[in-house]
């Protein structure tokens, strides 16, 4: 991938002057080769005081039962399954990055890729403790599982959507898992020939013997290229189940066959929020303003606009096809998420999620990073709303008036996900401190052709077309880390 | 064919080799090492010492070590003598008498566990009420005292007696008056022991009072007719029924008897016959009758009196003054379609009132005798003996202790500390008694204020007596050895008054072998199988009526003009708490009142537009003032069909010393009762106040109205009438599309189904207390039941419409109900709903770990221990009838008040197990009932037969609205029922194809009616 030159229209993908292999590994490895600086240990101490919520309130709902939440005998799940479909819909944007774009020959996805697959894993297992706790006996969890056993044999149901859920996470999860570590493997072995001590020996065991020969780089990327093909597939599939929760129910509003590329696509839209939330602060704090650039800010807020669109084309849809049914159930479901009691909740999720991401549009927001910062919070919001406003608003009121209810969070719904939150950052501040945030040897790989510098030799070299030099000038302008007095002499 | 051919093994066994010869005579054919081992390394080895020793230690040690788990100690004491007819696991049913209804009890290892009606019972047979369901738990209430109370302090019976018959001589010295005070006593044989203890105490005197008085109807008969009676009512016999406020299908009088009465002219068999009664009903606060009604008209409580002058004067023609109706047209317009057909239907129509003034029911009766009712609906040759109570007698009593004459009182199943019409006035007058004795079985509002609490046993632990009607007697046998250290309280008269015979169970036997048995062909061991005698009724004549209704009408009118004021206030009684006797019942404080659908409360009825007016929004606190004075904070409900400027208090809540369950739970309005004209009077007038903030009631139903969808079908009698499908929406069915076709289950032996009739069911509730008791069904209290967690299996969906005048249509949205002017005239349908056990049950896809299947007789089977508590197949259910236990209900120091004790959990059924946390469950169309039936008819080697099986709902149902059987049998009542036209399912364009079928609701209106309204 490296080595060969890159059309100047391209915009560069790291910037900054005198970058070195040498000043990659160092920038890189500063969080991970130092003592935590006083803005880590804040976010730690906050995000540990969140875990610990977690702990408690999940330790709350074990001990007394299910009852400690608001549910009722109407409205079963809540904010149970609407952290538990957030989350997961989180993860997509790590896999997709990573995989997809790996497939896709998109470069731009090496400095994103690493931070990204972490969040995937961080945010899969908050999800996986919501499959666990909502349970009514969780200490009997591992019943979905088709283990063979004693109990007169007893199998699972393979007609549950329950059963396919339990599959497709636990697929998704050791696949990105594995895939996400062997990406590690040439970092690792990096932090291992600079560490010394304890943690040389730790690094070692856990670079499985990396050697840096050709042969294992060849292995490497055949490795690499195999486990995005398999993760491909994933990233359609994991969102499709768990839309499927709903969809093959017979409860209006959740009766939907549009549901699984919906849930996609809603899944891609909050995962790149949440990528956006996570790296434009770490950016800013790790000082890795020169490997993740406007340019990294700027594809991914496109992103947002065309899954923020899709989600938003989906919504219309669903009140078309609900007014189209003829159903009364079907129309009553959507005029209540419209007018009913919680019609809040819906106009919530419909400003955050359709209108907001238009707002992307504008080249000077999308390039804004702290408009993108905060858009990518109500991105998230609204997602966080959609998947409410399915769950809750479907079966709060659904075929016989008779069992209308309202439902009410209680602190203990609000703790668990709150904590769920501080969970995942906890182990997110983890995950920086000890291994390296940007994919380091693949950010080098496009050092020599995809950088501001390696630009500039051709530039220098003086072979270009005017036209195209022009235009490549005038798109550094938006890049809040290229020096832009160098290129006013130009 | 024999064959010839020859096998042999091997060349020596064809050669017939010496060898082999030889060795073939020996067992094994090599000679095996077997004393090579034994002689050598075997019995040669050493064992050396300190192997052995270490070999002794360690087992020694491991023994010891497994001795130290102190095994569990499980206290069984085996029978050595098995008593007779005690088999566990084998229910032992005897017969009983509730509140003078006999009833059947279901006893398991000595432990009574269910009540039931006596088949044997004739005109009881048709169920029970939700009391007596209940009543059943009482016997196993913490609550309840343990020993006789002597000066506050527990005592023996001896010293007890030593006490009584002391203070009883010197009352008697001193020349002073003895009370026993009762609510109606209908035993004849209590009622004999009070005789006799009056022959020994001769200032002794027997008052009956009952918080909820019928003093009026008696006393308006002995003006009428010369007899202070109670009549029988004969509403099956009534082709036309007018009722004035009088709940007649819940509270007034006898509830389920007239239910089963009302309804076999209402029925499907009824209406196949093309039969239907029509009903019209005048009343200011919505009562269960009233939703049951034909025809609804509000009235306020000012107005009845004038509405019955009006009724009078239409049918009579006469024209006594008072009959106008200025203010309100509709009943104006009511009473004179209802007074045409009266005097249509004479002798075939009923009059009934459910006021408690002498007036005003010598009108009624006035009126009845001009529709020819005496004779046919109304019989007063065979008098109703459940009510008896005398008001003014009550009230003299208070005068009487208040002079200081009453030198002794007793309390038998009376508590008028609470529930008497001024108790204060009451507590202030009984202080001044000498001897104070109540037989409370606790130390409720009475025995507080009594030194002597001479505890009374639950009636499942007594002997005993009813006479409802004349000549209809049951009997009272206990089902279990009283529980505590208690004694009926006849006994303890009989011992205080030193009779000859002392024992109640030989005084109950002497006295029915001497004064009921004889003539009747019956012994006293018949009696005690069947539960009852009736002889013979007298003829019942008409009667003529002759009295001047002059003073009547300007006593009517005068009531009248004094309800003129304010907000006039009505005090009922409600189904669950009725009269507030049984407040520490869980299962009836958890039983949501059929219409308000309320639990664990009290409230201020408001219609919807009079909260408007006044300001208030539902659940506000407002303070209510009472004429007298009284003044109580309670929550604001809105009740469609609350008359405009009336409010509605339930009388039976707030005691403070009922019990753990029942203390403090409401507010008590019998203070807002008044004593006026000789009798009690529960219309009164009160003032509203704002008190600020705000009290959820806890409703198992929010939702009121059914948003125009097809789960209530309904149509008019006229309709029915041409086209038996009317309005069933069967004559329009679109084809199904089915994905499970080659995954049919088939239904080879049985297919359990119901149908249940909605022109049958009232709504009282009685079915949801029955299932409780059956089922084991946890009480949850007032706070889960605000959250909406109650754990009933069956419900009772009420929904309520309204018809709009100008449209004649019926308004059946929310958001078009709040547009309307006037909400009055509103039609309540009951829907009982309940797991539909249907055939592709949403609920049993979704489960992960199949823990909800189809069985292969039509049932959703549960498998409690499989669940793990997703709660996905309760969001499946499109009826919303799968329940999630949230908590450990069965231990949960939250839930102790209820039945997590070790003692009230004796009441549970051991053939159903209680769910752990975590854990849904759902109606399992009593399985164990079933497996019951099929057992016993395989025990007798018979097929089972149709009604050999009946389900908890459908045994306690008055009115038979639940048919359960098999379909696959095309004679069984359900597969007939099933084949009604009038037959729906509910939500059947799901496809889930639900094994409960309803019937559509009939209502007999017409243009005439409608007409009232408009």
């Amino acid at each position: 991938m490296s080595g060969h030159n890159e059309s100047i229209l391209r915009e560069p993908l790291i910037t900054g002057k005198n970058i070195t292999y040498a000043k990659i590994t160092d920038d890189i490895l500063m969080p991970v080769e130092n003592k935590p600086n006083r803005a880590w240990w804040i976010g730690f101490i906050v995000s540990l005081c969140g875990a610990s919520l977690w702990v408690f309130a999940v330790s709350y709902t074990f001990w007394t039962g299910i009852g400690a939440w608001g549910l009722n005998k109407t409205v079963g799940w809540a904010w149970d399954i609407t952290g538990f479909v957030w989350w997961v819909g989180i993860g997509h944007a790590g896999t997709l990055i990573s995989a997809v774009l790996l497939l896709f020959r998109q470069n731009w996805r090496n400095s994103i890729n690493r931070s990204a697959e972490a969040m995937t894993i961080f945010a899969v297992i908050c999800a996986a403790t919501y499959v666990v706790s909502h349970m009514g006996r969780p200490w009997l969890a591992y019943w979905v599982l088709p283990l063979p056993n004693q109990f007169g044999s007893l199998w699972v149901n393979f007609n549950s959507p329950l059963v396919w859920d339990m599959f497709a996470i636990s697929t998704y999860f050791s696949v990105s898992l594995l895939f996400w570590y062997t990406g590690l493997l040439p970092d690792i072995a990096t932090i291992r020939d600079r560490a010394t001590g304890l943690r040389k020996k730790i690094y070692t065991i856990f670079s499985f013997g990396w050697t840096g020969s050709v042969k294992t780089w060849q292995r490497f990327e055949a490795v690499s290229l195999i486990l995005a093909g398999i993760s491909t597939p994933l990233v359609l599939s994991v969102h499709t189940i768990v839309s499927m929760d709903f969809a093959t129910s017979v409860i209006p509003g959740w009766h939907t066959t549009i549901f699984p590329p919906y849930f996609v696509a809603g899944a891609i839209f909050s995962g790149f929020a949440m990528v956006l939330t996570l790296l434009l602060v770490v950016r800013k704090v790790l000082g890795l303003e020169n490997y993740i650039t406007m340019f990294h800010i700027e594809s991914m807020n496109k992103i947002i606009i065309v899954t923020g669109s899709i989600v938003g084309v989906a919504y219309l849809t669903e009140l078309f096809i609900a007014w189209y049914s003829g159903s009364p159930y079907e129309m009553y479901a959507f005029q209540n998420r419209i007018a009913g009691p919680y019609w809040w909740a819906y106009w919530l999720m419909m400003t955050c999620n359709v209108i907001s991401p238009q707002l992307f549009w504008f080249k000077k927001i999308r390039t804004n990073i702290a408009a993108t910062w905060i858009l990518s919070i109500v991105v998230n919001i609204g997602m966080w709303f959609e998947r409410f406003v399915i769950i809750v608003t479907s079966l709060h009121r659904d075929y016989l008036p008779s069992s209308w209810a309202m439902f009410y969070p209680t602190w203990v719904d609000v703790s668990v996900f709150v904590g769920s939150i501080g969970l995942f950052f906890t182990l997110f501040l983890l995950f920086l401190r000890v291994l390296p945030s940007i994919a380091i040897a693949e950010v080098k790989m496009i050092l020599k052709s995809a950088s501001e510098q390696s630009k500039m030799e051709l530039i220098k070299e003086g072979h270009l077309d005017k036209e195209q030099m022009k235009e490549y000038i005038e798109s550094l302008e938006k890049f809040d880390s290229v020096k832009q007095e160098e290129y006013a002499k130009l | 064919m024999e064959s010839n051919k020859k096998y042999w093994k091997g060349l020596e066994e064809l050669n017939k080799t010496p060898e082999f010869l030889e060795n073939n005579k020996n067992e094994f054919a090599e000679p095996l090492p077997i004393e090579d081992v034994l002689s050598e390394a075997g019995l040669s080895t050493v064992t050396p010492r300190r192997d052995f020793l270490k070999a002794l230690g360690f087992g020694l040690g491991a023994v010891t070590l497994a001795a130290c788990q102190k095994a569990p100690v499980h206290k069984s004491i085996p029978y050595l003598i098995r008593p007779e007819e005690v088999v566990p696991g084998i229910p032992n049913y005897y017969v009983s008498t509730f509140k003078g209804n006999s009833v059947l009890v279901k006893t398991v290892v000595g432990r009574p566990i269910k009540i039931e009606a006596n088949p044997k019972a004739g005109v009881f047979n048709n169920g029970t009420d939700a009391q007596a369901q209940a009543s059943v738990l009482d016997l196993y209430d913490v609550s309840k005292l343990k020993n006789p109370i002597l000066k506050k302090e527990d005592t023996t019976w001896a010293k007890l007696d030593d006490y009584v018959k002391g203070e009883l001589n010197k009352v008697q010295a001193a020349g002073k008056k003895i009370r026993i005070v009762s609510s109606s006593l209908n035993s004849p044989s209590a009622k004999s022991v009070i005789t006799d203890f009056a022959a020994k105490y001769p200032t002794a005197k027997h008052v009956q009072y009952d918080p909820v008085s019928y003093t009026g109807i008696i006393k308006a008969n002995e003006n009428s007719f010369g007899k202070a009676v109670l009549p029988k009512y004969n509403f099956d016999k009534a082709d036309l029924i007018v009722s004035f406020a009088a709940d007649f299908l819940g509270t007034w009088i006898s509830g389920e008897e007239f239910t089963a009465q009302y309804i076999s002219n209402r029925n499907y068999k009824s209406l196949e016959k093309g039969k239907m009664s029509r009903h019209f009903q005048f009343e200011t606060g919505m009562s269960l009758t009233g939703t049951n009604a034909d025809t609804r008209v509000t009235v306020k409580l000012s107005e009845q009196g004038p509405a019955l002058i009006a009724l009078y004067n239409a049918i009579t023609g006469n024209s006594l003054p008072g009959a106008g109706l200025p203010n309100n047209t509709t009943a104006d317009k009511a009473i004179k379609l209802v007074a045409k057909e009266l005097t249509q239907n004479k002798g075939k129509a009923l009059v009934v009132c459910g006021s408690n003034d002498v007036s005003t029911q010598t009108l009624v009766n006035a009126i009845n005798v001009a529709i020819g009712s005496y004779g046919s609906t109304i019989d007063i040759d065979n008098p109703c003996k459940r009510y008896e109570g005398n008001d003014a007698e009550f009230a003299e009593l208070i005068n009487e202790m208040s002079r200081g004459e009453v030198g002794a009182v007793f309390f038998m199943d009376a508590n008028p500390s609470y529930d008497a019409v001024n108790a204060k006035a009451f507590n202030e007058a009984l202080a001044k008694v000498g001897l104070k004795v109540s037989f409370a079985d606790r130390e409720d509002e009475t025995a507080e204020n009594c030194e002597v609490v001479a505890i009374a046993p639950h009636y499942l632990e007594s002997w005993g007596d009813a006479n409802t009607y004349e000549g209809y007697y049951s009997i009272v046998q206990p089902t279990i050895n009283p529980v505590f250290n208690s004694r009926q309280p006849e006994q303890s008269l009989l011992i205080w008054s030193d009779a000859p015979v002392q024992d109640y169970y030989q005084y109950v036997r002497n006295n029915w072998e001497k004064n009921i048995l004889p003539g009747t062909g019956k012994s006293w061991n018949d009696l005690l199988q069947d539960g009852l005698v009736a002889k013979a009724p007298k003829a019942a004549s008409s009667y003529g009526f002759s009295l001047a209704l002059d003073a009547v009408v300007s006593s009517i009118t005068a009531s009248s003009k004094a309800l003129q004021k304010d907000i006039e206030l009505l005090v009922y009684e409600n189904i669950p708490m009725r009269d507030g006797k049984l407040a520490n019942n869980a299962f009836l404080q958890e039983l949501p009142d059929p219409v308000s659908k309320v639990t664990w409360d009290n409230f201020l009825a408001l219609s919807p537009k009079q909260a408007d007016k006044l300001g208030y929004k539902e659940f506000d606190l407002v303070s209510v003032k009472g004429a007298n004075g009284h003044e109580v904070i309670l929550p604001v409900l809105l009740q469609p069909g609350q008359a405009m400027g009336t409010a509605a208090i339930a009388l039976g809540y707030g005691r403070t010393r009922a019990g753990k369950a029942g203390n403090n739970v409401g507010k008590n309005a019998y203070p807002f009762v008044s004593f006026t004209n000789g009798t009690l009077q529960y219309a009164t007038t009160a003032t509203l106040a704002s008190a600020g903030g705000r009290e959820e009631l806890a409703q198992t139903q929010t939702h009121y109205s059914f948003e125009g969808r097809n789960v209530i079908r309904e149509a008019s009698f006229k309709d029915y009438q041409k086209d038996p499908a009317a309005g069933s929406g069967n004559h329009h069915k679109h084809k199904v599309y089915d994905l499970w076709t080659t995954d049919k289950h088939e239904m080879l032996g049985n297919n359990w189904v119901m149908a249940i009739d909605l022109n049958a069911c009232t709504g009282c509730g009685s079915c949801i207390v029955a299932c409780n008791v059956e089922n084991n069904i946890p009480v949850v209290g007032k706070d889960e039941v605000r959250r909406r967690r109650e754990m009933h299996w069956l419900r009772i969906d009420r929904y309520y419409s309204f018809n709009d005048e100008k449209t004649g249509s019926d308004v059946t949205k929310e958001t078009e109900i709040a547009k309307m002017d006037n909400q009055d005239n509103v039609s309540v349908v009951h829907q009982p709903m309940l797991c539909q056990h249907c055939d592709h049950a949403p609920c049993e896809t979704v489960c992960p770990v199949l823990a909800t299947v189809h069985s292969s007789d039509g049932l959703n089977h549960m498998a409690y221990n499989r669940c793990v508590g997703t709660r996905y197949c309760a969001n499946n259910c499109p009826y919303k009838v799968r329940r999630f236990n949230w908590f450990n209900y069965w231990n949960d120091s939250r839930f102790d008040n209820y039945l997590n004790n070790e003692f009230t959990q004796l009441v549970l059924n051991p053939d159903v197990t209680t769910r752990s946390r975590g854990v849904m469950e759902k109606c399992s169309m009593c399985i164990q009932r079933i497996q019951a039936g099929k057992l016993a008819a395989k025990m007798e080697k018979r097929a089972l037969k149709d009604g050999d099986i009946k389900m908890a709902c459908q045994q306690a149902c008055s009115a038979n609205a639940i048919i359960f059987g098999d379909k696959n049998d095309p004679n069984s009542e359900v597969s007939k029922a099933l084949r009604s036209e009038r037959t729906y399912y509910v939500l059947e364009e799901i496809n889930v194809e639900p094994g409960i079928g309803y019937m559509t609701k009939i209502r007999n209106i017409d243009s005439e009616t409608k007409e009232v309204h408009a």
